[in-house]
This record gives C-alpha cells, structure tokens and sequence, in this order.
C-alpha cells in the first residue's frame, strides 16, 4: 500500500521524533511505499488565508494553494498520523493540514447543505500521539483527540476501513518503562499494519 | 471588568466580524473595559518551533517568548473568544495562539512527580465562547465538540475556580439565513449585555 505518515513535532529527538522514525522503518520493512509527510521539516503554514477561505466552496480552484498535498493525499492508500496533544488537540501545525487540505472535493462533498464523505481511497488509519496528562483528565473532558480520530475521521475515509489509535497518556509523569512498553506497541502495530 | 476578546477569522467583512462587534459593544456599553487581539490582522504564527519547544516545559515568566501577549493575559478578568469552528475544533490559527501563549510559569505550574496543575490565570473569572459551526448540534456533541471543550474546560481549568462559562453557537452555518443570522447577534448582543 502506498501509506502517507503525517507527523508533527518540532524536535527531531523528542520522544515523539523517535516514534516517527519506528513507524517509517516498520512501515517500509513490510514492504509499503511511505510518503513521510513531515510538516515541521516542510515548513506547512496551517494559516487558511483570506483567498482560501473566500473560495473554499469553489471546487477545483480550491485546492490551488495546497495542491501538492492534495496530490499526495489523493495518491495515499492509508494514513498514519503521529503527533503529541497539545491543550486537548492537534498541534496547531496539524490542525491546519485539515483546515487547509481537508477541502469539499478532497475529503468531503456538500450536498443540499448536508456533508457527504468522499476520501475513499483511505482504506486503512493508523495514529500514533501522547498525552501529558492521565487517561482519567483526557477523559473527564471527553477525551475530543480520541474521538476526533475515532469519530470524525472515520466517517470521512473508506467506511468500515480499521482504525488503530495508540495513545501514551501521562507522559509528564512517564518512564523507560512505559515509554519502552509503548514503543513495542508501535512496532507491533506497524509491522503489521 | 477587564475583557480579552481573542478574535479569529481571515475574512475582515465574515459573519464572525460581526459577532465580534456585536458582542464588544454590548460589553462595552455595559461599562467593561475591552481589548481586541485579533489574530490574523497581526499574523500571529501559530506554529510552535524548536527552540520554543525545548524551553517549553523550563519556561519562567521573565522569559516567555511571545511577552505582549503574556501582557494581554495578565490584564485581563475575563476572556471572549469568537471564531469559526473548523473540523469541529478551533482554527490552527488560534489553536498555536494557545499552545504558545499559555505556557507553563504564566498560566500553570505542573509537579512533575504527581501530575498535579496548578492553575495561574486565577484572575480569570469568566470565560465567554463564541462560535459558528457548519454541522448540525447533536453531531457536533457526538464528535464531542473538541474546539468548544478546548475552552470551556481545558483553558477554563486553568482560570479562577468558580470562572463561569458562556458558551455559544450559530449551528449548520452553510444553510444559515439573514433571519438566522440576524437572531444570533440579537442573543449575542443579550448575552453579552449581561456578561
């Protein structure tokens, strides 16, 4: 499969950066063909402009600006996403990918003012993220990454395509331990993904 | 009171506009001192790079990196956010507005052996949201209203401990009417009149 790896984090030696590096490796042992999308190191500006916004609903035109990452979006058989919850989201690098690329006639269609889901050609989703807090405070506020991933996302791809979300809670308070524990899971999950 | 009105939009003459003037002159005319940052009029960069990121959790107030901002928070009692909900959640403009504004030392300490947060932005005493979403309102509590529960939780976590919340919001904007639209800002106007 082709799989396109969207990762966000600005350091490259973070833990998150390491995870990174295990899911290109893992991915490309098994013999998929990895598109690593890595918005840091592309320098993504997640601003919607002005002309983008005003647009927005023009389909075709839209995806000027960011037709690159259409293409590769487009050309994806499945989506690995790999970034750390910063204040209960998406880093806001990665919250723009969606704001900006995630256009009507890429990822979903308006019909009569009701949202219909076109990214089909995602069959497969795979995510990779931490938490600094426990499980217990994600999910006193509802936990809104998990189901953004689990929820939102999923309606958008191929329906019934499986979802892995493999997720380091508290890190604040993690050790090699855990940390070791959850790189195996990654790997686990990758070499079979 | 002192009010912070963080405003999000690209499009100076939006819908969103006119929330904002709305609920600003109510706020004012109801004797609150006001103060707009308006996010993409400055171009704010909402991308946390490297170096931001390794000071991140050593930060000490004296040297954060964005200090006129850190100013805004200090002043202000009380804090509106009006914007569009975008992929059910706030726009990445505003979403880098708080990842790289309320850092620890000037709006949290953390223990890092227990965990515990203790809060800082303790003179916040009243957190207003106000929105417009393009998907219909059971739908966007289903997916769990992410950009709403950013807000009213997670930032409100970190104000006074009874800090109230406002929240709200112009539902299915895509097939919104002048009447519709007209009846919003008439109950922002009240709300906001009453903040």
């Amino acid at each position: 499969m082709r799989v396109l790896v969207l990762h966000a984090h600005p350091v490259a030696e973070s833990f998150n950066g390491h995870l990174h590096r295990i899911i290109l490796e893992s991915l490309t042992k098994r013999g998929h063909e990895v598109d690593d999308c890595d918005l840091y190191a592309e320098d993504f500006d997640p601003r919607l402009t002005r002309d983008e916004r005003l647009g927005y609903h023009d389909i075709g035109p839209n995806i000027a600006p960011v037709r690159d990452y259409v293409d590769r979006l487009r050309d994806a058989d499945a989506l690995v996403m790999s970034y750390p919850v910063w204040n209960f989201g998406y880093p806001a690098i990665l919250k723009g990918y969606f704001d900006r690329v995630f256009l009507p006639g890429v990822s979903f269609e308006m019909r009569d003012g009701k949202v219909w889901p076109c990214l089909h050609n995602i069959k497969k989703v795979g995510v990779v993220t931490t938490y600094g807090g426990s499980r217990l405070r994600a999910l006193l506020v509802g936990d809104p990454p998990r189901k953004i991933v689990n929820r939102v996302l999923r309606v958008i791809v191929k329906p019934g395509a499986p979802f892995s979300y493999l997720a380091h809670y508290d890190m604040n308070r993690s050790t090699d331990q855990t940390r070791s524990a959850f790189i195996s899971t990654v790997q686990k999950t990758m070499n079979s993904f | 009171m002192r009010i912070l009105v963080v405003y999000c939009h690209p499009v100076p003459d939006s819908f969103c506009a006119a929330v904002r003037d709305t609920a600003i002159g109510a706020l004012q005319r109801a004797g609150h001192e006001t103060r707009l940052l308006d996010l993409y009029a400055i171009g704010f960069d909402p991308v946390m790079q490297e170096a931001e990121r390794r000071a991140y959790n050593e930060m000490c107030a004296d040297q954060h990196p964005l200090p006129e901002h850190a100013e805004h928070l200090a002043w202000a009692q009380a804090l509106v956010f009006v914007y569009p909900t975008w992929w059910y959640g706030l726009p990445a403009m505003l979403k880098g507005w708080l990842d790289r504004v309320w850092t620890p030392a000037i709006t949290f300490d953390i223990n890092m052996e227990s965990g515990v947060i203790k809060p800082l932005m303790t003179h916040v005493k009243k957190v207003g949201v106000i929105t417009t979403c393009g998907a219909p309102m059971w739908w966007s509590y289903m997916v769990g209203h992410p950009g709403m529960r950013t807000l009213t939780r997670g930032i409100r976590a970190l104000c006074a401990k009874r800090c109230k919340t406002i929240f709200m919001a112009h539902y299915l904007m895509d097939t919104s009417t002048a009447e519709s639209r007209g009846l919003f800002l008439s109950k922002v106007d009240a709300k906001m009149a009453r903040f």
